[in-house]
């Protein structure tokens, strides 16, 4: 730049000279009415580049591998970077806002300090290991960006703890908001965790529930069940979209009263399976809640066998189900149709299917590690959140006999008596499984009126359309995953930005896994030519809540409260170095100025 | 405006101007020439032939050698003093200007010239219309008592316009009647330069003297900085980058032209000086023109 300015010509003053003979004879001499002069040999030119020979140097922050006097301290820095810190006031977010306060934190750092960045975003990463290097730490962090995904703190306070393990000088230094949700499986062990909260209350609509299904009333009819947060402290009314594949379909106007949730429901039409989109018609702090789309795939007639002794209850309840085709048989093999599901009413079959089975006191061998039973069971506990206890009710069910067995890995446990497991249900590598620990006929449970509610929900949960429907809506930040039925050739997925990557298949080929699940939206999957959609989600009522915390919860009984501003020695060395700068530009002019 | 001072004048009045050849002018007057005629200097014996003057005879050298003689003397004709002025407008500049300070001294030349009895023109170059009134004033002036009139006109010149120095010298030079005595009083600027116009006056048998004035601004510039000169005569711009660091330099270069200007004339037997316009006049007339033998 130096030698720059002493090759542009500058702007000139007209004088006029009784004649220009001598001056061009001056000129001869010295050459000088080029348009950029000879470099001359000027001791100014020589210093001035030195100058900046070491000014730049300097700005490379040298330094020298040495002996450090005393250990270093480990300063752990958590990003979070969920959707809530997308949350923009006066045109600044919270997750640049939670840039800067970082950044001051690494010019805090000292040459015998160390600092880790790990980002709490869609998965949870270091994104710099160990280093004093500020550049390299200011490189790391900036090139950090919020995803649209909900908090997964545990992971990276786990992660922080694990680095500062064995290291009484750590420091754990979260920048958040606050909106962490649930951190109830985290123990703290004596963290030294510091939380640097960013953000201001504002006020925010989200939708925090969406679902497709068939009308409850009328199964010609789609039915989209959402609802809509409003975490602020006016009731706000606000427009509500229904679109189907990008397509205007329905709007209604709901009323969501301050820090309450309003359900509504559109019932449409559909013809063909697509993607549903519900979008607030409204700007509010968090843009990425604001919308939310669901993939609905027509409801198709599934085949049931049902293999039993004779149990007309459980017969009829079957039968209720809408766009079921049963058949009854006493064993598997005896029916030439392969069914979707099997219901083994207390038989133990000849081949044991491997197709989605829903089984009353009857279990494989494989299924659990033993098999006990209890007489007169009570059922002390059900899981009534779970998609199978949907409006079921135990109460006043009493059970005359029953095998109990012990929760395995791989289910979970929908009804519990004091000593074991009544009924479960889970997944076992591909195969669907709800497992009823007792006979109904040895019940009054089908007497029940949640018996035939349970039957059509076990019955909607264990239909493999319906299951693959479950899976073609993911939460942000969540791997995709979708079993293929045959193996397949290429898969492709593109991102709701337009990015299109190829999957590489296991050797089995058998199942999707995408685990770039960060923005929200609607991604393509293209299955050797075969194209079907899955949405992915926010539907985080945590990170719909923008009101900062001030405190915030670890496991039962510790918390840790947000921390002042970081106190700190500033750098000031840029604002030198420009000084610097600008003293070396006056130099030049005045250099000029005296001698011209 | 007078363009000297009385007292200067009674000084210059001294002076006669030294010419180092013989006139060679057909007009009488008062300097010594090769032509044999009427005057007290002795200059030769020839044969008496018939019709010759008796009164010429040398009667002494007819009683020795009882031969007849007759006896030749040296005729006095008139000294022919060109000066030549550069009017142009380079010599508008400095203070007191070169012009004023040339018509000053071509004023001082004339004077002397005039009391001498010899006859003074002045020819000024670029010749502007303006000045032709003038002119006739300037030309062939003999004798003191024209000098009034002649220290008017000169004084009613004015200097503008751009001029060959070449060109005019050479023009002036052809069309010279008498040759003599050339001042050439110029700043010898000229983008052609200025050798042709030497050297046509030298051609022609002129005894030349050349006074090249230059304004103080022209050796000593004050101005500095990054500069675009604009040429008075021709118009001609130059940019430059000029400090006090490179004055040095550019006094180097002035004396090297000057020095180039003095050789040059030293071996053409051309009488040159330096001076500026800010030099006082009596220092050029009485000191260095005296010394140098131009007028004693």
């Amino acid at each position: 730049m130096v030698i720059v300015f002493y090759l542009l010509k500058r702007k000139r003053t007209v004088h006029v000279v009784p004649s220009t003979v001598l001056w061009q004879r001056f000129l001869a001499e010295s050459q000088a009415n080029a348009p950029f002069q000879k470099l001359k040999h000027n001791w100014l030119l020589v210093l001035q580049i030195l100058l900046l020979f070491f000014a730049v140097f300097a700005l490379t922050r040298p330094f020298f591998q040495g002996d450090l006097k005393e250990a270093a301290g480990l300063k752990i820095v958590i990003m979070d970077a969920s959707a809530s810190m997308q949350t923009e006031v006066d045109g600044q977010s919270r997750f640049a806002r939670a840039l800067e306060e970082a950044d001051n934190l690494v010019s805090t750092l000292t040459d015998r300090d160390q600092m880790v960045i790990v980002y709490a975003g869609a998965a949870t990463e270091v994104k710099q290991s160990p280093t004093h290097e500020k550049s390299s730490l200011r490189r790391a962090l900036f090139e950090l960006e919020p995803a649209d995904t909900p908090t997964r703190l545990t992971e990276a306070l786990r992660l922080a703890e694990s680095l500062s393990q064995n290291r009484s000088d750590a420091e754990i230094h979260l920048f958040s908001d606050g909106a962490v949700g649930d951190l109830s499986e985290f123990e703290s062990k004596g963290l030294n965790l510091k939380f640097h909260q960013v953000g201001e209350p504002t006020g925010n609509l989200g939708i925090t529930t969406l679902d497709a299904r068939t009308h409850p009333e009328n199964p010609q009819l789609r039915a989209i069940f959402a609802s809509v947060a409003n975490y602020s402290e006016m009731p706000v009314q606000a427009g509500v979209e229904l679109l189907f594949e990008g397509e205007s379909k329905d709007v209604q106007m709901i009323d969501i009263p301050p820090g309450g949730v309003t359900p509504f429901v559109f019932s449409v039409e559909q013809e063909r399976d697509g993607v549903f989109t519900v979008r607030i018609n409204r700007d509010d702090g968090l843009a990425v809640d604001n919308e939310a789309s669901v993939v609905s795939v027509l409801p198709r007639p599934i085949k049931a066998l049902l293999v039993t002794a004779g149990n007309r209850f459980l017969e009829k309840a079957i039968r209720a189900a809408p766009q079921l085709q049963l058949a009854v048989a006493n064993d598997v093999n005896t029916t030439e149709t392969k069914p979707d599901i099997v219901i083994l009413d207390g038989v133990v079959p000849s081949e044991w299917p491997a197709n989605n089975v829903l089984s009353f006191r009857s279990a494989a061998p494989e299924w659990f590690d033993g098999v006990g039973t209890a007489e007169i069971p009570a059922i002390v506990d059900w899981r009534g959140t779970h998609s199978l206890l949907r409006f079921v009710n135990f109460e006043g069910v009493a059970i005359a006999e029953s095998l109990s067995v012990k929760a395995p890995a791989w289910s979970v446990s929908l009804a519990d008596s004091p000593k074991a497991s009544l009924i479960l249900a889970g997944e076992r590598g591909r195969q669907r499984i709800v497992w009823v620990g007792f006979d109904t006929l040895q019940s009054n449970w089908p007497r029940s009126i949640s018996f035939p509610i349970f039957i059509s929900n076990v019955v909607d949960w264990l239909n493999p359309a319906t299951a693959n429907a479950g899976l073609l809506t993911v939460r942000a930040g969540s791997a995709f995953r979708m079993p293929l039925a045959k193996k397949a050739e290429s898969v492709r997925v593109t991102d709701p930005s337009g990015k299109t990557v190829s999957l590489v298949l296991d050797e089995e080929g058998a199942e999707i896994v995408y685990g770039d699940t960060g923005q929200q939206g609607v991604y393509t999957l293209d299955i050797d030519g075969q194209k079907t959609a899955f949405a992915v989600n926010l539907l985080d009522e945590s990170e719909s809540d923008l009101t900062p915390r001030d405190i915030i919860k670890l496991g039962d009984y510790a918390a840790v409260e947000a921390s002042a501003g970081i106190k700190g020695n500033r750098e000031v060395w840029r604002w030198l170095a420009f000084a610097m700068f600008t003293v070396l530009l006056y130099e030049w002019w005045y250099y000029h100025k005296r001698t011209a | 405006m007078s363009l000297i001072g009385p007292k200067l004048l009674r000084r210059l009045e001294q002076f006669q101007l030294l010419v180092q050849r013989r006139s060679k002018t057909s007009q009488l007057g008062e300097r010594r020439s090769r032509s044999r005629g009427l005057s007290v200097e002795f200059a030769d014996h020839r044969n008496y032939a018939l019709g010759d003057d008796l009164r010429y005879l040398d009667w002494n050298l007819y009683g020795r050698l009882d031969r007849l003689f007759l006896k030749l003397y040296e005729e006095e004709r008139e000294l022919p003093v060109h000066i030549f002025l550069d009017s142009s407008e380079s010599m508008i500049y400095g203070t007191p200007s070169k012009f004023d300070f040339g018509r000053q001294v071509a004023a001082a030349v004339g004077y002397v010239g005039l009391c001498g009895f010899d006859r003074v023109t002045v020819r000024s170059f670029p010749g502007r219309d303006e000045d032709r009134p003038y002119l006739g004033a300037l030309r062939s002036v003999r004798g003191k008592r024209s000098a009034m009139s002649f220290f008017q006109a000169l004084g009613k010149l004015r200097a503008g316009g751009a001029a060959s120095f070449n060109e005019s010298l050479k023009t002036c030079a052809r069309e010279a009647r008498q040759i003599g005595m050339a001042i050439v009083l110029s700043d010898f600027l000229d983008p052609q330069g200025y050798e042709e116009g030497l050297m046509a006056l030298v051609s022609r048998g002129f005894q030349v003297t050349c006074v090249q004035i230059l304004a103080s601004e022209e050796v000593e510039p004050s101005r500095y900085g990054d500069l675009k000169l604009v040429d008075s005569e021709t118009g001609m711009e130059q940019e430059i980058t000029f400090g006090k660091y490179r004055l040095k330099a550019y006094q180097q270069t002035v004396s090297n032209y000057c020095q180039r200007v003095k050789e040059y004339c030293a071996s053409r037997g051309i009488h040159y000086f330096r001076t500026s316009s800010e030099t006082p006049l009596e220092e050029l007339l009485l000191k260095q023109l005296r010394s140098s033998g131009i007028w004693g």
